[in-house]
């Protein structure tokens, strides 16, 4: 395997690797929006129309229609954009709760070891375990799926920031300024923080993919919201029943579909990581 | 990390195709002719407490064979009334006190004798659990010499009914709790096996009375609906009820046998406006959109029922303006015809609801004309049935919004908002449970709190009258009721099976089917017709 991922080669051999880097993060974040945005301008009670039901893919119908005579590709692309819409939900909120329980572990011996606990605790339950404790607890529905979600993911995050900030804490640039009398929350916010800031905006990117497999997981298994209603996990289980009768369009497109959308996701942070971390970049 | 996702796709991909191979691959098991492999079931469940009638099993809207026990009287296929434990019965004037006389040659399968004893016992059993057959009007049986004696609380000319709804346990040793996994009856089958989840399998009762089946050996397996056609198209199974949805599918050595049931699928539209009233379980009741009677005429003529059908039944039902079936002795002509969306919105015109906003819904004082639609987000057509009224209800200014869950969900709404029902049972005491006021707000009984003093002296006058002379009081009060529109009534559904062509189920024969009805009727005539063929 060559160093250099596909998206770098080839075309864009002639832009040098941060041009190059910023061009794919650029092509992604568009792609993404796009997605987003029109999958956010179609109404969740798509139309039905019983005389093309069953439709296998064709020109008018790209994705083919469902058992309601539902377009597949509008309904994929509104499930999308709702996996999309938890994703930033549960990113943001997981980010934020992730910072604080950080710079809560770096206040003293007994706070880090209380948040160490919570790592361990919240990283010893199974993640899709959680999210259906915390959704039924929530009253199910979409809100109870986009919370839990929100509330399952900070885990990873909190670990690395935490050792992060442990090791800011140990270099010799804060001890001067302990030294010099600075209080904690100056060193929190005027050493610590610029230095992990790209750490949390990278880590809130990379909570993303697993955020939407997470959700797209909780609503396959019928959790938070209607039947009818167009998410990607429901569109899954309810092909299900009709791939016997051969209609595999209704699970191929869609499961395919969510998979790029993860997978631009990843690029997208993988290639912001680059930007930050130059060191990493040489790699 | 990209790696990863790539593996995963990739073994994604090899199976749903591995799925596919499996699915469309052949390979048929081989069972002996006077053996049958069954996929059906009442609503495709397993029962949850075993095969006790004490607990509904052979019950649903009305009764059902329960293969495993006898019960007093079973119906034909004309839905007349037949004797099956009963040689004789008396029904004195008043409408108050059956007398029935039970065969003395009749055993349950552990040997011991079905007296009227056991009769009665399980009468008062099933009343006091409650979970079957409604048997509120009973006040006791009791058993005399060869003879069981009903007494009623009220003159009921329905309880006849209920005479087949009923399967008769040993009083014997009964435990409820442990009955349903070795149930002993006396009925043409006993329980073999019972795997839970998996199956359960019946074997020829020896000593049974009545007409003796031909099938040896009964295996009837629970499947989800898609493994119960991917069992259908590898061969496995002789019969399996299928989803509307597949109802158009063909497969090589099968064919699709339909039914026409009575069972009904509706929308109750809550009658009364929402004055903050709760039901006895904390229930809001009430709805300030459809408590207006112009929403409920207007959505009852502005809908295409047979559109709704074609789509969400697949072509496989029957129209129903008003609940009540075709086939019933009660059975009567709509006044209304559907489909007229111009009526519909002048209705609403005229009651004073104007789009005033321009956003095409409806208001009146300033509500806009919306509510939901609950449905159990387990049946498919009730899904299809909420998003295609809400769908067609836009086009007359009524904004519907379908909501799916579990009963639990539906639960909290069921007076306060549309529900989509699935009623039909061949007792015409249905009625009192779907439009009597005293019921109003009891559980599923008269969930849109239709409130008419004139239905519920109708009910009462019907009740004591002789049956088949009641059937047009019945329908009276049907009528009564359905005249102030407190359902959106959409059609009967089919029950469709895919049937080994080497089967015959004799089509002739089959009994009505209820709401929950099963196939085993007439399992009695049920024959392989090609026997080298299996």
């Amino acid at each position: 395997m060559s160093d250099t991922p596909w998206y770098n080669r080839g075309l864009f051999s002639s832009l040098n690797l941060r041009q190059k880097t910023l061009l794919t993060i650029a092509l992604t974040g568009l792609l993404l929006a796009v997605i987003f945005i029109s999958g956010m301008m179609i109404d969740a009670n798509l139309p039905t129309d019983f005389s093309i039901k069953m439709r296998p893919p064709s020109f008018d119908h790209i994705f083919g229609t469902d058992w309601m005579g539902r377009d597949m590709f509008i309904r994929t692309l509104k499930g999308l954009s709702l996996s999309i819409i938890i994703g930033i939900g549960a990113s943001i909120i997981s980010s934020i709760i992730a910072t604080l329980l950080a710079f809560l572990a770096s206040v003293n011996k007994y706070c880090d070891e209380f948040v160490s606990w919570l790592i361990d605790l919240f990283a010893s339950i199974p993640h899709i375990l959680l999210i259906m404790m915390i959704s039924i607890a929530l009253g199910k529905g979409a809100f109870g799926v986009i919370m839990a979600v929100a509330f399952s993911h900070w885990v990873n995050l909190t670990r690395v920031l935490r050792a992060e900030v442990l090791q800011i804490n140990t270099s010799e640039y804060v001890s001067l300024s302990k030294r010099f009398g600075k209080g904690k929350l100056w060193i929190a916010k005027e050493h610590i923080l610029p230095l992990v800031l790209s750490q949390i905006f990278v880590g809130t990117l990379l909570v993303f993919p697993h955020a939407i497999m997470h959700e797209s997981s909780v609503t396959f298994l019928g959790f938070g919201l209607s039947p009818h209603e167009p998410a990607i996990g429901i569109i899954l289980s309810e092909s299900m029943t009709y791939l016997a009768m051969g209609a595999w369009w209704l699970a191929f497109f869609p499961g395919l579909a969510l998979l790029i959308v993860v997978l631009l996701f990843d690029i997208i942070g993988d290639n912001l990581k680059r930007l930050f971390d130059p060191s990493q970049a040489n790699n | 990390m990209e790696t990863k996702y790539i593996i995963g796709a990739i073994v994604a991909i090899i199976a749903i195709v591995g799925i596919g191979a499996v699915v469309l691959g052949g390979g048929n098991t081989h069972h002996a002719p006077n053996e049958l492999v069954a996929c059906v079931a009442a609503h495709g469940e397993e029962p949850e407490f075993g095969f006790d009638p004490m607990h509904g099993w052979g019950y649903h809207d009305s009764g059902t064979e329960p293969l495993i026990q006898s019960t007093i009287l079973k119906r034909d296929k004309d839905n007349n009334f037949v004797n099956d434990l009963a040689t004789d019965y008396k029904i004195s004037d008043n409408y108050k006190k059956y007398t029935v006389t039970i065969r003395d040659d009749v055993n349950f399968t552990d040997g011991s004798k079905l007296t009227a004893k056991d009769v009665a016992f399980s009468y008062n059993t099933a009343k006091e659990m409650g979970e079957g057959a409604d048997l509120s009007s009973m006040n006791e049986a009791k058993a005399d010499g060869n003879k069981v004696v009903f007494t009623l609380n009220k003159s009921d000319s329905t309880f006849i009914n209920k005479l087949t709804d009923v399967g008769i346990v040993p009083e014997a040793g009964y435990n409820n709790e442990t009955y349903g996994q070795n149930p002993i009856g006396s009925g043409p089958y006993k329980l073999a096996q019972w795997d839970k989840g998996q199956q359960f399998i019946l074997e020829k009762n020896t000593d049974y009375y009545g007409k003796e089946p031909y099938f040896e050996k009964i295996t009837n397996l629970f499947l989800d609906p898609d493994a119960a056609f991917a069992a259908v198209k590898n061969g496995d199974v002789d019969i399996a009820e299928v989803q509307l949805a597949y109802a158009n599918e063909s497969v090589k050595g099968y064919h699709m046998e339909y039914f026409d049931s009575i069972d009904i699928r509706g929308i109750s539209l809550p009658t009364e406006m929402d004055t903050g009233k709760v039901s006895e379980d904390n229930v809001t009741i009430g709805n300030n959109v459809t408590g207006d009677p112009a929403v409920r005429e207007a959505l009852n003529v502005g809908i295409n029922r047979q559109s709704l059908l074609d789509g969400a039944f697949n072509g496989y039902g029957n129209v129903s303006y008003n609940g009540v079936a075709s086939q019933l002795p009660w059975a009567f002509n709509s006044t209304f015809k559907d489909g007229n969306v111009n009526q519909a919105k002048e209705i609403l015109s005229n009651a004073g609801w104007k789009d005033t906003n321009g956003d095409g819904i409806v208001e009146k004082n300033g509500t806009p004309a919306a509510f939901s639609v609950y449905y159990n987000s387990k049946a498919t057509e009730r899904q299809a049935i909420a998003v295609a009224v809400s769908e067609q209800a836009k086009e007359i200014g009524i904004d519907i919004t379908p909501v799916g869950g579990s009963w639990d969900d539906i639960d909290p709404n069921i007076y306060s908002q549309g529900v989509v029902w699935g009623f039909g049972s061949a007792d015409p005491f249905e009625i009192e449970h779907q439009y009597d006021s005293r019921v109003a707000h009891v559980g599923y009984d008269n969930p849109e709190g239709l409130n008419e003093s004139a239905v519920d002296a109708l009910i009462d006058a019907a009740m004591a009258q002789d049956l088949n002379a009641s059937y047009s009081t019945w329908s009276q009060a049907a009528q009564q009721a359905t005249s102030k529109y407190p359902y959106l009534w959409v059609g009967s559904v089919d029950y469709t099976y895919f049937v080994s062509d080497d089967l015959d189920i004799s089509n002739s024969t089959h009994l009505i089917y209820p709401h929950g009805g099963d196939i085993w009727g007439n399992i009695y005539d049920w024959k392989r017709v090609n026997e080298t063929q299996a």
